[in-house]
């Protein structure tokens, strides 16, 4: 199947969808598809081979954040121009209601478009103001995919649709293979030592560092050589760590992908602490890939992804004095430690990227069916 | 000549009111047609999923009562009238749920990728009717009748088909 992507954020910025569609892109190449990525990029600037550059990507503030985005009648003539050179039978957006590329590919595509929604945003300027054009833009859209339950509910809600929920992949193999860190996670027995880890933005309060850390200060003075593994954007002095963590604690920074496998492969517990706001939770999945038992705080989209609690524990919202207790039950127990570990494993399957890209290629399929034709059989695009 | 400005005013707001006139034209037969195409492959996907259930009770639940029972709501099914078909269609998803399927198993396989592709064909359909639906309640489109050359599209109201063993 010949297949266009559109990205709609610079693919040199890390962040979800970017990492989304390079993954997608790249398993469906290796499933013998042929896939061309239309993203925001310089033309000099290095990129996969089945990337198309659409020039440089502006700064714009957007949804509260500074979104990098291409828009206007250049990157309208690009994206117009790889459409045509394309033939391709289906067209995949991204977050298509955003002012980027993605938009201007769906006005300027025929046939059948298939859209992922990623985000949940419930308040998107987007929405609120233009319902009607929103309307235009999803009418063009046959296919429509979230990655979780919160997005599936927006596109309900609020777009007046449904959508089918696939959720993010995760590279299994990328995970399961990284070899731990020298040296980790070290010893632990009942009584004794163990690593725990933590990864994100830890100075960022709904990642819930601080209950964490309120955890750690109560149990770790019981239990000598317990230690944290700590990995994220952000300066360990914004954060105030009791000395008894704060000793015990391991700093290595912003991580790469290789060496976030290679962490997550270096604990004995995987720590997500979490408030609120996660309406997915791929570091769960990276975690489970990555055989490290999760503890995670008992929000419905972990719950989810943990299968109930039995692929990984869930402690209440914000209670520190549960997580603390889960944690020391958890080390004491390397029985029931490997029980959720090997049922996270059976779990991780279903969001490895092959078995996921299957059920986005269902989606295609489904989508040129419901037209009866491929983009490159289509009527021409209304010119308006 | 003071007549000119108004003759130029009259001539554009008619080049504007015909090109948009034009194009919701467009965008109803559009609409209508990508209806009813989603209509035929939500068409073609039922029936793929009636066979596959019906190789199912033939094959794995042969001899099994419960075999019977899925092979006749699948033949139903595949016979039903336009008007109990949605039914029918319920029925089969009823008996497919009594099931438990071996996602390991190839006809059980078939089944459970069939009902997949039964939910996928079913929401675009629902899309697109009810994308089509709206443009033709628009004023101008009941005004001029832009929607008389096609048949009101009609949802196709069935259960979740999707089977849980997936």
């Amino acid at each position: 199947m010949r297949i266009g992507i559109v990205c709609p954020y610079s693919l040199d910025v890390p962040g979800g969808v970017q990492f989304h569609v390079r993954d997608l892109a790249e398993t469906l190449i290796a499933m013998g598809h042929e896939v061309s990525v239309l993203a925001p990029a310089d033309d000099d600037q290095p990129l996969p081979p089945y990337v198309v550059a659409a020039g440089r990507a502006v700064p714009v503030p957007y949804n509260g954040s500074v979104a990098r985005l291409n828009f206007g009648p250049i990157s309208a003539a690009r994206t117009r121009r790889w459409l045509h050179q394309g033939d391709f039978d289906v067209l995949h957006v991204h977050e298509p209601l955003t002012p980027s590329l993605s938009l201007l590919a769906v006005m300027s595509a025929r046939g059948p478009v298939v859209a992922t929604f990623h985000t949940a945003m419930t308040r998107s300027r987007a929405l609120a103001a233009g319902a009607p054009v929103a309307r235009v833009v999803l009418e063009r859209i046959t296919g429509r995919i979230a990655v979780s339950e919160l997005a599936r509910r927006v596109q309900v809600e609020h777009l007046d649709g449904g959508a089918v929920e696939i959720p993010n992949g995760v590279s299994v193999a990328h995970f399961a293979d990284a070899e731990p860190l020298p040296g980790w996670p070290g010893e632990c027995r009942p009584g004794y030592g163990g690593t725990v880890g933590f990864l994100g933005r830890f100075t960022e309060p709904r990642k819930g560092f601080d209950i964490l850390v309120r955890a750690l200060a109560e149990v770790m003075p019981q239990r000598p050589g317990m230690r944290l593994l700590l990995a994220g954007p952000g300066d360990l002095d914004e954060v105030d760590l009791p000395p008894v963590v704060a000793e015990r604690t391991t700093f290595l920074g912003k991580v790469s992908e290789e060496d976030k496998a290679r962490m997550l492969r270096s604990v004995d517990l995987y720590i997500a602490p979490n408030t609120g706001g996660e309406s997915f939770g791929m570091i769960l999945t990276e975690a489970m890939a990555a055989g490290a038992p999760v503890v995670a705080t008992d929000l419905d989209a972990f719950r989810r992804v943990l299968d109930g609690g039995r692929a990984g524990a869930l402690f209440p919202n914000g209670d520190a004095a549960s997580l603390g207790e889960a944690v020391i039950d958890l080390l004491d127990d390397g029985e029931r430690r490997r029980e959720l570990a090997e049922h996270a494993e059976r779990v991780v399957a279903a969001y490895d990227w092959p078995v996921v890209a299957a059920r986005v290629l269902e989606v295609y399929n489904s989508a040129i069916e419901a037209l009866g034709e491929t983009v490159s059989q289509g009527e021409p695009p209304a010119q308006w | 000549m003071p007549g000119m400005e108004w003759v130029i005013g009259v001539v554009a707001l008619v080049v504007v009111i015909a090109s948009y006139v034009t194009w919701t034209a467009g965008r109803v037969d559009r609409l209508h047609l990508r209806a009813a195409s989603a209509g035929r492959a939500l068409d073609s996907q039922l029936v793929r999923r009636a066979a596959a259930a019906a190789v199912l009770a033939e094959t794995e639940l042969a001899g099994d009562p419960a075999g019977d029972d899925l092979y006749a709501a699948a033949r139903a099914a595949l016979d039903a009238r336009e008007d109990d078909r949605e039914a029918s269609e319920n029925d089969l998803t009823r008996m497919l749920r009594k099931q438990a399927l071996d996602p390991q198993e190839p006809n059980g396989a078939a089944v459970i990728a069939a009902s997949r592709r039964v939910a996928l064909a079913r929401q675009m359909h629902t899309d697109l009717v009810r994308a089509a639906l709206g443009a033709r309640e628009r004023p101008l489109v009941r005004l001029l009748r832009l929607n008389r050359k096609h048949a009101r599209p009609a949802y196709f109201d069935i259960d979740d088909p999707t089977l849980s063993a997936v």
